[in-house]
């Protein structure tokens, strides 16, 4: 036998195993090229999560059913008995978890650097901190995207939370710039990314020192680069008709990065702080009649006659902190804590009572707060299956993604949730998540 | 005074507890007011008088009227009757006073940050006041366009503005845009104007810019509407900022003018005159009593503070007697706030020109009648007479006296403010435990 193997070593099995081992080794290299380079290209397994209770927010609930998942997508969602369960495909026992969609929070600024973090150290003398001049942070091109660092720590308590998906929103300035959305599937930016860009995000700032530094001169400073804008494309069309005998107009960066969301109907996003700056806002979107969104809104409930008239979609903030400028905030601590812990945790359920559609997001708030006061909003009238659509197939729609997200329905991105107890339950914990189609388990709280 | 601090807090949580009710601010805008002695300011007084509101009008003025069916009748036992206030030179409501960062700011516009969630409207009611001109401050040769509004206490921001009244825009001169009582800070340099003359010449060369945009504009509409025009056609670029210019200009914005010294008021006299602007009223005007004659013949009024002159250089010259000798000069002259909380007792303030040498009657319309005039809403309010808007407010004794107080204040039939109720309401609040619930 021996000899008869050596025989065979040396006349034949050698070449064949050296060839046989240089292509496992060409195969596995390839292999590992290919899975550094195309990332979530790659093909991810199949999975089957079974004898689950099923919340699919399209569809009624299904109290034990399959969720068929392949390569990121969602395969089939059915009854147990309905669906089958592909041969190749891990199956997870999820008897006794509630399946949610992932929840999508359309408006957060997360994995940016905090002002705080980006100021530069402060100068030697207080003198020079006053020369030094202060340049305005209008950066309407801005692509919140490159400036996004994401955290593999920050990714993990959103996923306890519940939160799959993210809006990414510029915080700096009156045009403060363009805002991206997340899937929360990893700590890689390209990987994640499911819409870039989003929209343009505006907020009614007022920055010291710069024009404009007040309520009136902001909104005079929109309507002239609105209008500003509307003419630099009327003289740019022109030109490309007929350049001769025109002037060219004046390349303006400014005005450039406008053009997509005031003549071409982008979204924007107007960031309302209190209820007059909602006013303000739906006043400048009839005017210009801009493709806009409304976020923040945590006084919403106090203009919702116009709002329901003007059929703006909106981003309403769990936030319940009462506004500088609202009354509630201007008669000492008592009242502010009052309101904030009795009046603003309503604005949800008073929107809902009067059928104005909104989403809600975690805009201001921490993963912590954003469990408590959506319990909160809840415990003031909002009806639990309405958050629960608030937070999915709402700002799904909002963001343009119904297709892709915002329920568990066969074709859609794998982004879900498996919790024990019901979602918005004190005692619920989330103990598994899977975002395009990635499984992350996790520990019970307490355990 | 801590104790008074304490207690405008309770008062003020009282409200947003009415707020949530709000019963009693939905009177319905019927009223019989019975037995009170009506200060008319346009007409004589009428002791033991009656007034019947229908729909926020003042339906009837007499005496033992009846009212319909279900109005509301407050008896006011013979207590003093008079219009609601009109402050016609303050900045509350506001989101926003200045727009700082520049020395020509027409394009903003205070009826856009109008903020009704101002607890200063409710400290205005508890004094009778029941309408405002309320301004963009005092920083810029050119701040903004103001707005005129009425006290609506808890009614939402747009259903304040008072749309029949002039529109206007606010000039300011001297010290404050001069920036002279400033601090300069190292590194940034001061900004123009720093002197009267730089500000004078900035007027005018805003102006000239506007004319010049005007003509372009002309320019441009006349070659549209031409037989052949032009193929490559194009409108000018909208400026804001000219825009309202020209619209003083065109005489649709009427210009109120900060102004502290003689001077400077004649050189805006002069410039009104050069560009064939109207001027509403110079605000403060310390100096007025200097050239009554200059301002009659332009037919300017003033807009002033009773006493509180010297406060700094350009107030120096400053006297006690201006509002009363300038009324006496025969200009119109009103009694302004400028203030949150002077706003509660321009009553008072008024009530000091008596001593000045003004009579009771003539020192009541320091508050009222001129004061619409100058806003350009003496049509609709100001005065106590059929068919004007039922703003009033009712006192315990002359409002002129200086022991009197505000006892309730009534904009459009509507009772905003009630003393009387509110203490009620605080008493019963403050025997709860924990105070509110």
């Amino acid at each position: 036998m021996n000899k008869y193997l050596k025989k065979m070593q040396s006349a034949f099995v050698r070449p064949v195993a050296m060839v046989f081992l240089i292509i496992v080794m060409v195969v596995m290299a390839s292999s590992l090229v290919s899975s550094a380079e195309a990332g979530s290209q790659a093909v991810k397994p199949a999975y089957a999560l079974v004898n689950c209770r099923i919340f699919p927010v399209a569809q009624p609930v299904i109290e034990k059913g399959t969720i068929v998942i392949r390569d990121g997508l969602i395969e089939a969602v059915g009854p147990a008995e309905k669906v089958q369960i592909p041969e190749d495909a891990e199956i997870i026992e999820a008897n006794g978890l509630n399946a949610y969609p992932g929840l999508i929070s359309a408006h957060t600024n997360l994995f940016l650097e905090t002002k705080e973090q980006s100021q530069t150290a402060a100068p030697e003398d207080y003198l020079a901190a006053f020369s030094q001049p202060t340049e305005p942070k209008e950066l309407p091109w801005l692509q919140i995207v490159e400036k996004v660092k994401p955290k593999k720590q920050t990714v993990e308590a959103y996923h306890r939370i519940g939160i799959t998906t993210v809006v990414v929103a510029p915080h700096e300035g009156i045009f403060q710039g363009q805002g991206v959305v997340l899937n929360l599937n990893s700590d890689q930016v390209n990987e994640m990314v499911l819409a870039q860009p989003w929209a343009l995000h505006i907020n009614f700032t007022t920055e010291r020192g710069v024009y404009p530094s007040s309520p009136m001169g902001t909104l005079a400073f929109l309507r002239q680069k609105f209008f500003d804008t509307q003419h630099y494309s009327q003289h740019l069309q022109r030109y490309r008709q007929s350049p001769q005998f025109l002037k060219r107009p004046e390349y303006d960066p400014f005005l450039e990065a406008l053009l997509p969301f005031v003549i071409d109907k982008k979204p924007i996003v107007f960031q309302c702080n209190n209820l007059e700056e909602i006013k303000r806002a739906v006043k400048l979107i009839k005017e210009f009649k801009l493709n806009a969104v409304l976020t923040g809104c945590n006084e919403a409930w106090r203009v919702s006659q116009q709002l329901k008239s003007a059929s703006i979609p909106l981003l309403v903030t769990l936030d319940f902190r009462p506004p500088a400028s609202s009354v509630y905030a201007q008669q000492g601590q008592a009242t502010r804590e009052k309101a904030e812990k009795e009046i603003y945790p309503a604005n949800a359920s008073n929107l809902a009572k009067e059928k104005i559609n909104f989403s809600l997001t975690s805009f201001g708030l921490n993963d912590t707060n954003f469990v408590k006061n959506l319990r909160a909003a809840i415990k003031a009238g909002l009806p639990a299956d309405q958050a629960l659509r608030a937070l999915t197939i709402e700002p799904a729609r909002t963001l343009g993604l119904d297709k892709q997200l915002g329920s568990l329905e066969p074709g859609k991105i794998a982004n879900l949730i498996l919790t024990k107890g019901e979602l918005f339950d004190e005692k619920t914990s989330i103990v598994k998540v899977m975002v395009d189609g990635t499984l992350f388990t996790y520990e019970e709280k307490g355990q | 005074m801590r104790e008074k601090i304490k207690k405008t807090g309770l008062l003020l949580s009282l409200l947003v507890f009415f707020l949530s009710s709000a019963s009693w601010l939905l009177a319905g805008g019927d009223l019989l007011i019975k037995n009170a002695t009506i200060l008319t300011v346009t007409g004589n007084t009428i002791p033991n008088g009656d007034v019947l509101v229908i729909n926020g009008v003042i339906k009837q003025i007499g005496q033992n009227l009846t009212a319909p069916a279900g109005v509301r009748i407050i008896e006011a036992n013979g207590r003093y009757l008079m219009p609601g206030i009109i402050d016609t030179h303050t900045h509350i409501a506001l989101s926003g006073t200045n727009e700082g960062t520049d020395a020509i700011t027409p394009e903003v516009t205070m009826a856009e940050v109008v903020n009704a969630d101002d607890t200063s409207i409710f400290t205005a009611l508890s004094g009778g006041v029941t309408m405002v001109h309320t301004m963009h401050g005092s920083a810029n040769v050119i701040g903004g366009t103001n707005v005129v509004l009425k006290l609506k206490w808890g009614k939402p921001s747009e259903e304040l503005i008072v749309k029949e009244a002039y529109p206007t825009l606010k000039f300011a001169l001297g010290e404050n845009v001069k920036q002279s009582n400033r601090t300069l800070l190292p590194g940034r340099p001061q900004r123009y104007p720093a002197t009267r003359m730089g500000a004078n010449a900035l007027i005018r060369s805003e102006l000239m810019r506007a004319k010049d945009y005007m003509a372009a504009w002309d320019h441009y509409e006349q070659l549209k509407k031409s037989k052949n025009p032009p193929a490559n056609l194009l409108p000018p670029r909208k400026d804001l900022r000219l825009e309202t210019l020209a619209d003083l200009l065109r005489g649709k914005l009427i210009a109120r003018c900060h102004a502290y010294v003689a001077p400077e008021m004649i050189e805006f006299l002069n410039l009104s005159r050069e560009f064939g602007f109207k001027i509403g009223a110079f605000e403060h005007a310390w100096e007025a009593y200097k050239i009554t004659n200059e301002l009659k013949a332009a037919g300017v009024g003033i807009s002033v503070f009773i006493d509180s002159w010297a406060y700094k250089m350009e107030a120096a010259e400053g006297i006690a007697y201006n509002a009363a000798y300038c009324t006496q000069k025969g200009l119109l002259v009103s009694i302004n706030s400028d203030s949150g909380e002077r706003i509660r007792r321009l009553f008072n303030e008024a009530g000091k020109s008596v001593k000045y040498g003004l009579t009771q009657d003539e020192a009541l319309k320091l508050i009222t009648i001129n004061a619409a005039k100058q806003l350009g809403v003496d049509r609709l309010v100001g005065s106590i007479e059929v068919g004007k808007q039922a703003d009033l407010a009712l006192f315990s004794q002359h409002p002129m006296s200086a022991y009197t107080r505000c006892e309730m204040t009534i904009i459009e039939g509507d009772v905003y403010f009630d003393r009387e109720a509110l203490l009620k309401e605080r008493a019963a609040a403050s025997t709860k435990k924990g105070g509110l619930s």
